[in-house]
Order: C-alpha cells, then structure tokens, then sequence
C-alpha cells in the first residue's frame, strides 16, 4: 500500500524539479534586471524571494551559458573582500528576452491558473 | 582573511581538478569559470577558523567532475537552441536529400548486385544440367558481327556461327563468382543501411558520473 503511494510522489517532486529548472532562467534574468549582481548575490537573491531551491552548482553553469548566449555580460571588479568577484548584468538582448519570457510566463500562469479553479476550490475544501 | 593551510589546499585541488575536467572548454573561458568558483568559496568561507566550512561549501558545489558536467550540459543546451536557424536548416535538408538519393542508389545497386549474382550462379548450374546449350558464347555472324553472350535458352544445343569460350571453367566460375557478388551485395546492403540510419547525436555526451 504504501509502494504505491510512493510512485506518484516520486514522479510529483521530478515534476516539480522539471519546473524548477525551466523557470531558473527567468529568475535569474530579473534578478539582473535592477543592476548588476555576482554569483553568489544571484543565489541569496534568489534564497530570499523565491522558494526556488537553487543548487549551488546548477547556478555558475547556467550563468556562463547566459553569458555565451549575449543574454548577460560579466566584469571582474576589485572588492574589499581580497578577491575580485565576476559581476553579471543584462545586455540589450538579455532586456528584451527578460521582458518577453515575462510576457509568456504571465500569459500562461493567467491561463494555468484558469484551467485549475475547479481543483483550486476542491484542494481548500479537502485542507483541514 | 587568511585561511588554513589545509583548507587552502583543499581549494587548489578542488579547482585544479576542475580545470582539468574542462579541459575540453576554451581555455580564457576555462580560466575565467575557474576564478569564479575561487572566489565563490572564499566568499563562503566568513569564517577562516572553521576548515569545516570549506568543505561544507565545496560538498555543496558538487564533485569536480559533477559540475564541469553541468559546464559542459549548459554549453549543449546553447548549441541546441541556436542548432535550428539558417545554415544549420539547410544542413538538415541536405542530409534529408542525402539520405534519400543514398537509399534509391542502395535499391539500385542492390537489384542490380543480386540480379548478376544469382544469374551467375543459375548459369553455372545450367551448365551442368545443360553443357551443350549453356555457355558464354562468341558469335560470329554473316558480315562483320561479333558479340559475346550468356545462353541457356534453347535447351541443350548451342547458338549457331559461335563457340564456347569458357567451355567447363562456366561452372567453378559462376558458382563462386555469383555467391561472392550475392554475398558482397549484401554487406554492401547492409552498411548501406547502418550509414543511412545512423541515429545523428551528439558526438558528445556528458557524463555526471564518471570522476
């Protein structure tokens, strides 16, 4: 019984990381979008808005692929800390992509949100 | 800040072994992610007394090999969204063409290959059956004609105006020649096949687990 209780939360929490994965882009695009930001600023920014789980590894190689792609340019300024650190801030292409993925993000939450009123009202009834 | 002999060594190894999984990225690039990570960790480390933080911030960041996979994952996910557009497009097509003129030429030498094979080896056993009405012929006709030809037509007597210029030889030579032209028809089939439904992927795939 409790197999098979199992099996649909498993493939739940891959859904979820799924989810996860393909909205990170969009989070990160506007946590740049006030200014410019290094690495480890992204993450915590990220930590303390959202509850967007980011693994610490996941986030350095999506950044660089940001980077290639002219979505995000990066510096290196001196800092006080000893080291310098690799800022990242968004190009005109990575403006105009941030504002369209928003776009689309809005649009099909709008439209998600819709489709799941029935369920909405079921899930408040079912909470105790 | 000045960190612990040992949690400074356990940095450079951690990075060097980093670098060294990169290896396969552009160097200035390689260079760049490097320094990153650097100063990713030492922005970590608030304390320098607590050598466990270090590795708390290294464990966290995932193995060496586990994070240049995702380097090299993230490189693949850029090529594959820009693999669509402009040349990339006629590149498919021309393969798409390319796989279709392949197969009909495959079809074609292949009718071809089994049709001279297995004649071959029919004419060789014809000969034995039928010796005076089987063989390569060299015929001369009225005039200036002359022609060679296979023939087993007409039963067991030979065209008029030729002789035979294989004479027995028709039988070892049909009979090996036919099987070695049907058989190589065949492999010639069957790469033919392998090269044309050759999945297209990427020569490279990244491996998370491999250290």
């Amino acid at each position: 019984m409790k197999d098979s209780k199992s099996i649909p939360d498993e493939s739940n929490e891959k859904w979820e990381v799924q989810l996860r994965k393909g909205s990170l882009e969009l989070a990160i695009l506007a946590a740049l979008w006030p200014g410019r930001l290094y690495g480890l600023e992204i993450l915590r920014h990220l930590e303390d808005n959202s509850d967007l789980v980011v693994v610490e590894g996941t986030i350095y190689p999506l950044l660089n692929r940001l980077r290639s792609a002219g979505l995000v340019e990066t510096e290196w300024v001196e800092s006080d800390s000893g080291h310098p650190r690799k800022y990242y801030s968004l190009t005109a292409a990575g403006r105009s992509r941030a504002l369209e993925m928003s776009r689309t993000w809005t649009r099909f939450s709008a439209s998600m949100n819709n489709l799941l009123q029935p369920l909405n009202g079921k899930a408040r009834k079912e909470k105790p | 800040m000045t960190l612990s002999a040992d949690s400074q060594r356990s940095i450079d190894t951690y990075l060097a072994a980093l670098r060294k999984q990169l290896r396969d990225l552009m160097e200035e690039d390689v260079n760049d992610i490097v320094e990153e990570i650097r100063a990713h960790i030492l922005d970590k480390t608030t304390d320098a007394a607590n050598p466990e933080q270090v590795e708390q911030t290294l464990a966290a960041l995932g193995t060496p090999a586990a994070l240049a996979s995702r380097y090299r994952t993230e490189e693949l996910m850029k090529r594959a969204q820009t693999h669509r557009s402009g040349a990339q497009k006629a590149l498919l097509a021309m393969q798409w063409i390319g796989t279709v003129v392949g197969g009909l030429v495959a079809f074609a030498v292949s009718v071809v290959g089994y049709c001279l094979g297995g004649g071959l080896v029919v004419l060789g056993v014809l000969k034995i059956v039928w010796p005076q009405g089987t063989g390569l012929w060299e015929s001369h006709g009225p005039g200036d004609s002359w022609g060679l030809s296979f023939s087993s037509g007409s039963g067991n007597t030979p065209p008029p105006n030729s002789h035979d210029v294989l004479g027995w030889w028709l039988v070892p030579l049909g009979l090996v020649l036919g099987t070695a032209l049907f058989y190589a028809t065949y492999r010639f089939g069957a790469w033919m096949m392998r090269m044309l439904w050759r999945p297209r992927r990427w020569r490279y795939v990244p491996n998370e687990q491999q250290i």
